[in-house]
C-alpha cells in the first residue's frame, strides 16, 4: 500500500498539467453548453498521453490519473474510455471512442465519422470504425457530442468474441473517472466562487450553511476520487461498479449545490459551470440508473460465495 | 502509488487472525456482544493485552525502546481493522495504544514515560479521556474544570461528561484549566482514576454498557509530575490526539462485517430479491469502502512522516456518512432482527454505527475544520 504519486506519475502529472493548461478557461462569447477542441484532442494525441495505460512500467490508474485533469477541462474531451480501453482490448483506437450497448441505438457521446464504436453485446463485443454514412447526428442541450449509429450498421462491426464483461467493467471505470473529474471541477469552481461573492457584506463563502455543504461536495468528490483509482489499480468488476456507485451517488448533489451557491451567473453560457453539469447529468444515467448500478454491485459483492469483509 | 497490501502486510493481517481465533472464546459474540465498553470485555482485555504484547501485537507501531516494533502505522491500522471487526477485545485499552501513549511518547518527561509507558506497553491498565464537560461539548475550549497550584503539587476541581470506560479505568488523561486565556489557558493532566475525590457515575445508554459516564472530579490532589507538556499548551496535546482519534478506530470493520451479515441474513431468508434492497445494500458498502480508502490516505501520510492535515476530517465525515448509511439500511431492512436481538453483530454494528457522528468531535465541527483549514473559506 502506498497512495503518494511515484515520482514517475508526478512527472507524467506535470507533463499533462501543462499541455491542458491553455485549455482551462473556456473562449469569450460562447452561446452554447458544447465546447470542443480538436487542437486539445490532437495535443494529447501527439504527446501520447491517450497511450499512457500501455506505456511501459504504466497501466489504467496512470491513464485514470491523467484523466483527473483532462476530464476537469471545460471542454469535452473523449479521453477515459479510449485510454483505459485501448489498453484492454490491446489494440489503437482511431479517432474519439464511442461506448454503447446493443441494440446500439440511443445517441451516444462522442459516436462521430473518422471515430471507433465498442459496442458491448451480451458476452461479447463488436468494434465498428465510423465511417460518414454510418452516423446521423444528434441535436442536444447537453455539454457532448451526440450521434447515433444508423439501423444499418448497428449489428455489424468486428466480433471481440468473450469481451463484453470487460469491457464493461473499464466502460465502468472510465465513466466514473469522467464523473469524478468532471465533479471535482464544478466544486472547486464554486469555491473560488463563494470566496469572491458578497452577499448582506461578506463573502457568500463565510455563511456556515454554505461552508457545510461545500465541504460534503468536497468529501463525496474526495471519496470518488480515492474509489476510481483504486478501481483502476486493483483491476477487479467489483471495484469498478463501487467506483461508478460512489460516483453516480455523489453526482446528483453536487449538480444542484454548486448551481445553488452561484446563483444565476450559475445558470448562463457565459459563466463556465454549465459545462461541468451538463456533462455530469448526461453521465448520471450512463450505464444504467444509479439504481442499476447498485444492484449490480450487491450481485458481485453478494453472489455465491462466502465473503470476507476485507476483500 | 500502490493500492494492494503487500506480502508481509498480508501475513500479519493473517497472523492477527490467527491470534483472534485461538484467544477469543468460541461464543465471544453472544458474551461480548461486541461492546467494547462492557464489563466482560474490560476484563477480557486484561488478560488478552498482555497477550497481544507478548506477541509484539499490542503496540507495533511504537518505537522499540518504548517496547514497540517499529513497525509503520499501516500496521498498526491492519491490526486495529481486526480487531474492530470483533468489536475491539483491547476494550479502551485501544485509546492507550493508539492516542494517549503516543501522547505521552511526544510530550511526556522522562519521568512520565517511566511510569506509564511500561504499563501500557504491557497492555495491564485501562486509561480513559476526560475532555467533554457539561458546559463544553463542541465547544471544548470553553471548559471549566480547574486545576490549581499548591505547594505539591495541583488541585483539580470539576466535571467531566460523557467519558467512555470511566468506571473501568485505572487512569485518566485529562483537560483542566490552569488559566484564562481561552485557548492558551488549557493544560493535560495524567491523573490515576483510584485518586480521593474523584467519582465516575455510568450514564444507561443504548450504545454500549460502560461507554458513558459523569465523572466528577471533587478537590482532587495530583502531584506536580501529573502535568504533561507545558502549563497552558494542552491545547497543542489536544490537536494531536484529535488528529490520531478522528482516525484512530476503523470502525468501518464491524459496519462491513455487519453488513455482509445483514445480507446474509436477508438472502437466507428470501427477502434479498428486490431491487431496492440489493441497491441500497450497495450503496452502504461502497460508501464504507469510501470511507476505507479516505482513512488509508490518513494512514499513508503518516506513514510518511507527514504532518497532519483537514484531510483527517474529511475521512472523519466519510466514516460518519457510511456508518449512517448502515445504520439506515439495518433499521429499514433488518427490523424484525434488531426487535428481538436475534443476531449480536447485528445489533452491535446498528448500536456503534449511531455514535460515529458524534464520537471524536461532532460531525458539523468536521465540516466546519473542512471549511476553513481545506477549502479556505472565509470566516464568517
Amino acid at each position: 500500500m502506498d497512495l503518494a504519486l511515484s515520482p514517475d506519475q508526478a512527472s507524467l502529472l506535470d507533463a499533462v498539467g501543462k499541455l491542458v493548461a491553455p485549455f482551462r478557461s473556456p473562449p469569450a462569447g460562447l452561446r452554447e453548453t458544447l465546447l470542443t477542441s480538436t487542437a486539445l484532442d490532437r495535443a494529447l494525441r501527439d504527446a501520447g498521453f491517450r497511450d499512457v495505460a500501455r506505456f511501459d512500467g504504466m497501466g489504467p490508474l496512470d491513464a485514470v490519473l491523467v484523466a483527473e485533469l483532462v476530464h476537469a477541462l471545460p471542454y469535452s474531451v473523449e479521453y477515459a474510455g479510449s485510454a483505459l480501453l485501448s489498453r484492454v482490448l490491446g489494440r489503437d483506437i482511431d479517432g474519439p471512442l464511442a461506448l454503447l450497448e446493443a441494440p446500439a441505438a440511443t445517441p451516444t457521446r462522442f459516436l462521430q465519422a473518422g471515430g471507433t464504436a465498442l459496442i458491448v453485446d451480451g458476452e461479447d463485443a463488436r468494434l465498428l470504425a465510423i465511417g460518414r454514412d454510418a452516423v446521423e447526428p444528434v441535436e442536444t442541450s447537453f455539454a457532448y457530442p451526440l450521434g447515433r449509429l444508423r439501423p444499418e450498421v448497428r449489428g455489424t462491426g468486428t466480433r471481440l468474441a468473450g469481451a463484453g464483461a470487460l469491457v464493461r467493467q473499464w466502460w465502468a471505470v472510465a465513466l466514473a473517472a469522467e464523473l469524478s473529474a468532471t465533479a471535482r471541477a464544478a466544486v472547486d469552481l464554486t469555491v473560488d466562487y463563494v470566496k469572491d461573492r458578497r452577499q448582506f457584506g461578506r463573502p457568500l463563502g463565510s455563511y456556515q450553511a454554505v461552508q457545510h455543504r461545500l465541504s460534503e461536495c468536497m468529501v463525496a468528490v474526495q471519496a470518488m476520487q480515492a474509489l476510481v483509482r483504486r478501481a483502476a489499480a486493483l483491476g477487479t468488476p467489483q471495484a469498478a461498479l463501487a467506483a461508478l456507485v460512489q460516483a453516480k451517488e455523489a453526482c446528483a448533489r453536487i449538480i444542484y449545490d454548486t448551481h445553488q451557491f452561484q446563483g444565476a451567473i450559475g445558470l448562463t453560457y457565459e459563466y463556465p459551470l454549465h459545462f461541468y453539469t451538463y456533462r455530469l447529468r448526461l453521465l448520471h444515467g450512463e450505464l444504467g440508473s444509479p439504481a442499476d448500478c447498485a444492484e449490480q454491485l450487491a450481485s458481485a459483492r453478494w453472489g455465491d460465495a462466502e465473503v470476507d469483509w476485507n476483500e | 502509488m500502490d493500492f494492494e497490501w503487500t506480502a508481509d502486510q498480508r501475513r500479519f493481517r493473517r497472523r492477527v487472525r490467527d491470534l483472534l481465533e485461538q484467544l477469543l472464546p468460541p461464543d465471544w459474540d453472544v458474551r461480548s456482544g461486541y461492546d467494547t465498553s462492557s464489563r466482560y470485555v474490560s476484563e477480557f482485555s486484561r488478560t488478552f493485552c498482555p497477550i497481544l504484547a507478548r506477541e509484539g501485537l499490542l503496540i507495533p507501531h511504537w518505537p522499540k525502546e518504548y517496547g514497540g516494533e517499529d513497525l509503520d502505522p499501516y500496521y498498526h491500522w491492519i491490526l486495529g481493522e481486526e480487531l474492530f471487526a470483533v468489536g475491539d477485545p483491547r476494550s479502551y485499552q485501544y485509546m492507550n495504544v493508539n492516542w494517549a501513549g503516543p501522547a505521552i511518547l511526544r510530550y511526556g518527561t522522562e519521568e512520565q514515560k517511566a511510569e506509564h509507558i511500561g504499563r501500557i506497553a504491557a497492555g495491564t491498565h485501562i486509561w480513559c479521556q476526560g475532555f467533554s464537560e457539561p458546559s463544553a461539548g463542541s465547544d471544548l475550549a470553553a471548559l471549566s474544570t480547574k486545576a490549581q497550584r499548591t505547594d505539591r503539587g495541583w488541585v483539580i476541581d470539576g466535571v467531566k461528561i460523557w467519558t467512555s470506560g470511566a468506571s473501568l479505568a485505572d487512569f485518566c488523561l485529562m483537560l483542566a484549566r490552569t488559566g484564562p486565556d481561552r485557548h492558551a489557558g488549557i493544560s493535560v493532566f495524567l491523573v490515576p482514576m483510584g485518586t480521593a475525590g474523584i467519582t465516575a457515575r455510568p450514564i444507561p445508554n443504548f450504545m454500549g454498557e460502560f461507554s458513558l459516564h459523569e465523572t466528577t472530579f471533587d478537590q482532587v490532589e495530583v502531584p506536580a509530575s501529573a502535568l504533561l507538556g507545558a502549563e497552558n499548551d494542552g491545547w497543542t496535546i489536544v490537536r494531536h490526539i484529535m488528529h490520531n482519534e478522528r482516525i484512530g478506530q476503523p470502525r468501518y470493520a464491524l459496519a462491513m462485517r455487519g453488513m455482509d451479515r445483514a445480507v446474509a441474513l436477508l438472502k437466507q431468508k428470501g427477502r434479498f430479491s428486490g431491487q431496492a434492497v440489493r441497491a441500497d445494500a450497495a450503496k452502504a458498502h461502497a460508501a464504507l469502502l469510501a470511507a476505507r480508502s479516505l482513512a488509508l490516505q490518513v494512514i499513508d501520510a503518516r506513514a510518511k512522516g507527514q504532518a497532519p492535515t483537514a484531510f483527517t476530517s474529511i475521512a472523519r465525515y466519510a466514516l460518519v456518512s457510511a456508518d449512517r448509511c448502515v445504520a439506515d439500511f439495518l433499521g429499514a431492512y433488518l427490523r424484525e432482527e434488531l426487535m428481538d436481538r436475534q443476531d449480536p453483530l447485528i445489533t452491535a454494528t446498528y448500536r456503534r454505527t449511531g455514535s460515529t457522528g458524534l464520537a471524536a468531535g461532532a460531525a458539523e465541527i468536521q465540516l466546519n475544520l473542512i471549511g476553513r483549514d481545506y477549502l479556505q473559506l472565509p470566516k464568517g
